[in-house]
């Protein structure tokens, strides 16, 4: 068993967590599941590919790497404003689609139907403007240093994991103590209850669309720094979504990165025994199993 | 000249319904029971390949062939296609229709997957050719081999349509159509909600798996690729746009959205230099998905809308039980 | 004297065409406790559920003191002073009773806040004795009180009660309404929707009957324990509706 399976595993895995958050996040707010959600992950890629450019454009010394990474502050800077500009999107997409749908008291269904359509035209819109080809932030590469056991990892896979750490905690750290937090858990649980006790429910909606487009922004640049950026790069990674916040227990932050961490560390082991073109299919395994086994999932309430 | 235009037409028709069997299979899901199938194309993908399996000529290096006549291989297809609705639906349906939604997703993307890796089986990405097609002895007139096939699938739907039509009408659907509309009173009934939204489930996922086989005997060849979400895409905007609910609906919407998507993908591609025709086809996808998307927004019922049924045949009920009638209030 | 609250030809219900509360004019004096009464369907819930803003209204309007409040919409109702208590579901489960009031006393003022959770506590001894007891794990008379503690916390002029003594035992239904009597003597101008007629009327001031969707007869609470016609609009005997004389 190959032990650098642990790292693409674990690296892949907190990728599939930071977008499963923002999955469960709205599914467990909104009530609905949000297959548009990977292309905020696509678009938050594509957004800071542009914007890091457009300054490495304007300035050569931007791009150069900083330290040990393979990048320069072109990037953390686009990601601050990719961040940005993706939650602006995912409330856009709300204020046109899914908020008018809900003012109209549609079915879940037609939510979900109206995301299936969402994600097509947003996924199809970045393949007009970007084309299908693979891009990249940088061209550098880089050396895996020896982590000891038989583990290597580069110094940018090493940031990433330390960047999504921290994401995690910080945001679970605002859902539970935090008034703010407190209000999202409380119109997850009950929405006409939040309005009583004064809750502005819309202003809880609108900042779930912020987190949870934000988080999947830095999921889709982690991507695109250690693999690839590509148009479909969003519905690769749907199905994993699914199943971990499925798994984790749909509304659970804890739940979610585990079940993400867990998938992803699934999918690169299973691979070395089956394949890497199998690769897609083991989250819908996963996903089998646990609407077979327990529905609700490690932390989730059952219904 | 007009030969070609007939010719063009014919097969531009009997593509548009081997789509409206789909929709009509997505309709008993969606329409009568309101099960939400993101995975179509799935289905579809079944009943095709199995299809394929069943009826193709034996080759060296794949599983298979075992040349049986063309109905068998859509009997199978459809079989198989049901088989994998019943296993799905049965271990989504107790719980939130969207699980059901992303469950049928993950079949969607294990088919295809599935399709493209086991090799031995399915012919990996080059698929499977010399599916043999009906009336394939005429295929040396090409005029009167679309006329057969269109024929062919004329037929297929007419029947379909008709057997539905009955389903919805008989006991089975009445029960089907009250589960939907109140399920606690259907309960009281003694009615299981579950068997009949399963069964239902199948019924359609079964359609879905014929549609598959009888357009790839009606193409002659397939390939992992003709069965990506686009197509669960393409089904559920023909049924939206048609009229959820409504097998004529279904029919229509698949003969327009069809039409739609050909004479946009020609008026595009007829827009970009040649060597942009891939961006072409994504800004006509992003068009059909705003459409879809305004739909669902501006007229969720689609042209032919919701059919009451079963109010129509109880025929008239005294005023005061017609539903939408307000109760008398004594004048003040 | 304005009203503390008051509704005038309040027309309401979920859908459209359909209203259940068909024209209903009340006043709540200041520091009153209101009952309102009526047999099942009669649109109680219903009628307080359009005050709080949580069913549509039709036309009419509501008036919190000389503060129109029919289009204030419900999460901003509690900062003018409404506080509700709906019938089920009045407190989130899956938080803890601290969490839940922190929740509620998130509209006050910082500074206010700690102070008023601590009055609270020591108004509902039950509750300050494990703070960070899910709510879930709470006895229905136990959770009926942190719902209450809950809507106090942002010392409301009026409260709004929506059954509470539903499924509450006798004993724990007597606590429950000693209690919303002595919130009541402390200022709290108090509108109870009830079933249990006798609970109710033994704390009322006064009681109005809601019989489909319309205020049937209204008085004192004391004397209409003993009125037959409480018995009649509840079995709906046939008889011609009542004006109502101011």
């Amino acid at each position: 068993m190959n032990p650098q399976a642990l790292m693409d595993g674990l690296i892949t895995g907190s990728m599939i967590g930071l977008g499963a958050i923002g999955v469960t996040l709205t599914y467990s707010i909104l009530r609905f599941a949000n297959f548009a959600h990977g292309e905020f992950i696509a678009w938050g890629a594509y957004i800071a590919l542009a914007v890091s450019s457009a300054l490495g454009y304007l300035s050569g010394g931007l791009l150069a790497p900083i330290g040990p990474f393979s990048f320069g502050w072109s990037l953390p800077i686009a990601a601050v404003v990719a961040v940005a500009l993706t939650g602006g999107l995912a409330l856009l997409v709300d204020a046109l689609l899914f908020g008018r749908l809900r003012a109209q008291r549609s079915t879940v269904i037609i939510m979900v139907m109206a995301s299936f359509g969402a994600a097509l035209t947003l996924r199809s819109l970045l393949e007009f403007i970007f084309t299908s080809k693979p891009a990249y932030y940088t061209k550098a590469l880089q050396i895996a240093l020896p982590l000891g056991g038989g583990l290597r990892a580069t110094p940018d896979q090493m940031l990433s994991l330390g960047v999504a750490a921290v994401l995690v905690v910080a945001v679970h750290l605002l859902l539970t103590r935090t008034a703010i937090g407190r209000s999202m858990r409380a119109v997850s649980e009950n929405q006409q209850l939040s309005g009583v006790v004064g809750i502005d429910v819309r202003k809880v909606v609108r900042i779930v669309w912020l987190l949870g487009a934000g988080l999947a922004c830095m999921a889709g640049i982690m991507a695109g720094l250690l693999v690839q950026i590509r148009p479909h790069m969003g519905l690769d990674l749907l199905l994993p979504l699914f199943a971990a916040a499925i798994l984790g227990g749909i509304g659970s932050v804890p739940g979610a990165m585990l079940a993400g961490l867990i998938v992803g560390l699934a999918e690169a082991f299973a691979v070395q025994i089956v394949g890497a073109e199998w690769r897609a299919a083991i989250a819908f395994v996963i996903l089998v199993l646990v609407l077979l086994v327990r529905p609700q999932g490690l932390f989730g309430r059952p219904e | 000249m007009s030969v070609e235009l007939i010719g063009y037409g014919c097969f531009f028709l009997t593509m548009a319904l081997t789509y409206a069997i789909m929709c009509l299979g997505l309709n008993v899901q969606w329409g009568q029971t309101g099960l939400f199938n993101v995975g179509i194309a799935g289905f579809v993908a079944i009943g095709a390949y199995v299809s394929a399996l069943l009826t193709t000529p034996d080759t060296a290096n794949r599983f298979g062939g075992f040349d049986m006549p063309i109905l068998v291989g859509w009997l199978g297809g459809a079989v198989a296609a049901a088989l994998i609705a019943f296993l799905i639906g049965a271990l989504t349906i107790r719980l939130r229709a969207d699980y059901l939604a992303i469950a049928t997703f993950g079949v969607a993307v294990a088919v295809q997957l599935s399709a493209l890796n086991l090799e031995r089986i399915t012919g990996g990405p080059f698929g499977i050719g010399f599916i043999p097609r009906p009336f394939g002895g005429y295929a040396g007139d090409p005029l009167l081999f679309s006329l057969f096939n269109l024929g062919v699938l004329i037929v297929v739907v007419v029947l379909l349509y008709l057997a539905l039509e009955r389903l919805v009408r008989s006991p089975w659907g009445r029960v089907l159509r009250a589960i939907r509309e109140d399920e606690t009173a259907a309960l009281a009934l003694g009615k299981s909600a579950v068997k009949f939204r399963l069964q239902a489930f199948a019924i359609g996922g079964g359609i879905m798996g014929l549609a598959g086989a009888v357009q790839a005997h009606f193409i002659g060849f397939i390939a992992p690729e003709n069965y990506l979400p686009m197509l669960t895409f393409q089904v559920w905007a023909m049924l939206i746009v048609g009229g959820s609910g409504n097998n004529r609906g279904a029919i229509l919407g698949a003969v327009l959205v069809w039409g739609l998507w050909a004479a946009s993908a020609s008026v595009i591609a007829s827009l970009f230099p040649p060597g942009q025709q891939a961006r072409a086809a994504a800004l006509q996808i992003v068009m059909i998905g705003v459409g879809l998307c305004a739909i669902l927004l501006l007229r969720p019922r689609g042209i032919l809308g919701e059919e009451k049924v079963v109010s129509r045949h109880l025929g008239k009920l005294p005023r005061a039980l017609r539903p939408g009638t307000k109760p008398e209030t004594p004048k003040q | 004297m304005t009203a503390a609250l008051s509704t005038r030809a309040l027309v309401a219900g979920y859908e459209r065409d359909l209203p259940i509360v068909r024209g209903v004019d009340l006043d709540v004096k200041q520091g009153e406790l209101v009952v309102v009464l009526g047999p099942n369907g009669a649109g109680k819930s219903t009628f307080v559920k359009a005050i709080a803003g949580l069913v549509p209204i039709h036309s009419g309007a509501t008036a919190l003191g000389s503060l129109d409040i029919t289009a204030v919409p419900a999460h901003q109702k509690i900062r003018h002073g409404l506080a509700f208590v709906p019938q089920t579901e009045n407190i989130f489960g899956t938080m803890s009773i601290n969490d839940n009031l922190l929740l509620a006393a998130n509209i006050l003022p910082r500074e206010k806040r700690a102070r008023r959770i601590a009055e609270l506590y020591a108004m509902f001894p039950d509750l300050a004795a494990r703070p960070s007891l899910r709510a879930g794990q709470l006895s229905g008379g136990q959770r009926q009180m942190l719902a209450v503690a809950r809507a106090l916390i942002v010392e409301p002029s009026v409260l709004i009660l929506d059954e509470p003594s539903a499924g509450l035992s006798p004993k724990i239904v007597a606590d429950v309404f000693a209690r919303l009597k002595e919130i009541n003597a402390n200022g709290v101008t108090i509108v109870l929707v009830e079933q249990n007629v006798k609970a109710a009327l033994a704390i009322a001031d006064r009681a109005v009957i809601l019989v489909e969707g319309r205020l049937r007869h209204e008085g004192p609470a004391a004397t209409l324990a003993d009125d037959p016609i409480v018995a009649e609009l509840y079995l709906g005997a046939r008889r011609e509706p009542k004006t109502v004389t101011p």
